[in-house]
């Protein structure tokens, strides 16, 4: 997955200015950055539910050119290989836990609804709910919500999994139910990329780090030189001690 | 009096079943299907050629909306044989009544439903919308499958209202010829001389048919909040 040359204007702000960057498959990469820096329009410009005025979009051998108009067959084939995981989950209130999971299946994919179903009870199993199946979405708590939302997300067998700020809603005791989840699925080499504030968290499962300020890349490798206490780098320096309370 | 009652209910009922309802509920179902339909077209954002459009439909909403019912009755059944358009409609256009009072009714319930359903879209969260495309859902299948169970439960009893309003509207349509309920019992009181008593009955039998009504509303409720917080 690669991103060349993106801009994206809302209004008279550039969020995004010249973003090039490589998502490598099999790999956890983190966007970390302070609030409305773009981070989250960058991952939504992966799902293409933000459209950039301009720059190119590889996923696999699909190349877009944002330049010119993305037809609607486009949109839809590279939103079902990039599966989305929303802050507030966006479970589907009308329908069960069950219903959420195999409705992007069934409806999308046309797969055959008990091999949906099944699909999802392994799911289920995997994000610990198995016995949540019939449950309805404003009966789980806010962990369990969005632990169903990573199953949706997987049950559409996508090539990578955006999660937007995935804990930021949760207390800590839910958030951990979650982040373990996403640590499973880190080992199992499921690609990812998450919107964070959680730098804990960030430095265990993180592959590689993107360090996004004003809508610009400050920071794009590995994690070690990242955190690194001696980063060269004084606003990274200053970004990190804040995140993690250590000027108090 | 019981005699007089015994005669003149089923003669009520009768005209109840074959117009009162059978108005009702087609001209609510057409109704609905052009309130959706107008509510989707005003909420696109699609600008250009489209504006056109968007402008008649909302031209419709206002015309409905600010004329009274009785009215718009009489210039459909009376007014429209007048219409006249050479090479189109050289005669005017001549509806039967039951086919004017339908045509009618349903315009007048889609322009109030069109705002039900307009309000009830928009009060769905824009997340649940994202979480639709994202897996691959086109618009009118998000529209479909997520958006609109969930403007059901919000629009479900604003309509109801509609719904109920328009079971008593229909006895508008006697102006018109149409031999429904309300049309019978005028009949009666003329022929029996008992005003107070056949206006009184057939004023229990439309409250008898809304109240039916209130209870399919409340089982409705009951069903689409199963899957709310209970309050």
């Amino acid at each position: 997955m690669k991103l060349t040359n993106i801009n994206k204007t809302f209004g008279n702000k550039k969020v995004l200015k010249n973003i090039n960057l490589d998502f490598p498959t099999g790999k956890t990469t983190v966007l970390v950055g302070p609030s409305g820096s773009g981070k989250s329009t960058l991952l939504r410009t992966l799902n293409l539910l933000v459209t950039p005025e301009c720059g190119q979009y590889e996923f696999e051998k699909q190349k877009l050119d944002f330049a010119k108009k993305i037809s609607n067959k486009e949109k839809i084939f590279l939103r079902q290989k990039t599966g989305m995981v929303f802050q507030d989950y966006n479970l589907f209130p009308t329908k069960t836990v069950l219903g959420n999971i195999i409705e992007g299946p069934t409806q999308v994919l046309k797969e055959d609804k008990t091999h949906a179903i099944t699909t999802a009870q392994q799911l289920l199993q995997k994000v610990g709910l198995a016995d949540y199946a019939t449950a309805y979405p404003h009966e789980l708590s806010g962990g369990q919500a969005q632990r169903v939302a990573i199953a949706r997300a997987l049950a559409m067998k996508p090539k990578y999994i955006l999660l937007d700020e995935p804990t930021s809603a949760l207390d800590p005791e839910l958030e951990l139910s979650v982040l373990k989840v996403l640590l499973q699925l880190a080992r199992e080499k499921q690609s990812m990329a998450i919107v964070t504030h959680n730098m804990v968290f960030a430095k265990k499962i993180a592959d590689k780090i993107i360090f996004v300020e004003n809508g610009e890349i400050l920071y794009d490798g590995s994690p070690t030189e990242f955190f690194d206490p001696n980063n060269p780098n004084q606003r990274i320096r200053n970004f990190i001690s804040s995140m993690t309370l250590e000027d108090l | 009096m019981w005699k007089i009652i015994e005669s003149s209910v089923p003669q009520m009922l009768a005209a109840g079943f074959k117009y009162t309802i059978p108005l009702a509920i087609i001209s609510f179902f057409f109704g609905l299907i052009l309130a959706l339909i107008t509510a989707l077209v005003r909420l696109t954002r699609k600008k250009g050629p489209f504006r056109i459009i968007k402008w008649i439909f909302s031209f419709y909403v206002w015309l409905f909306r600010s004329t009274p019912l009785l009215v718009q009755l009489f210039i459909v059944f009376f007014g429209l044989p007048y219409f006249k358009i050479k090479g189109i409609f050289p005669n005017g256009i001549k509806l039967e009544p039951f086919t004017a009072g339908i045509i009618t009714f349903s315009l007048n319930t889609g322009a109030y439903a069109s705002e039900t359903i307009r309000a009830a879209i928009s009060s769905v969260p824009k997340g649940q919308w994202d979480a639709g495309f994202a897996m691959g859902m086109s618009k009118l299948k998000t529209l479909w499958r997520i958006i609109l169970p969930q403007a059901f439960r919000v629009a479900l009893p604003p309509l109801s209202n509609s719904f109920i309003s328009l079971v008593k509207d229909t006895s508008l349509a006697a102006s018109i010829t149409i031999m429904e309920m309300f049309a019978v019992s005028q009949q009666l009181a003329a022929e029996n001389y008992q005003p107070l008593l056949m206006y009184s009955l057939v004023a229990l039998i439309y409250a008898a048919f809304t109240t039916v009504l209130t209870f399919l509303q409340k089982y409705l409720e009951h069903i689409t909040d199963r899957y709310v917080k209970a309050n």
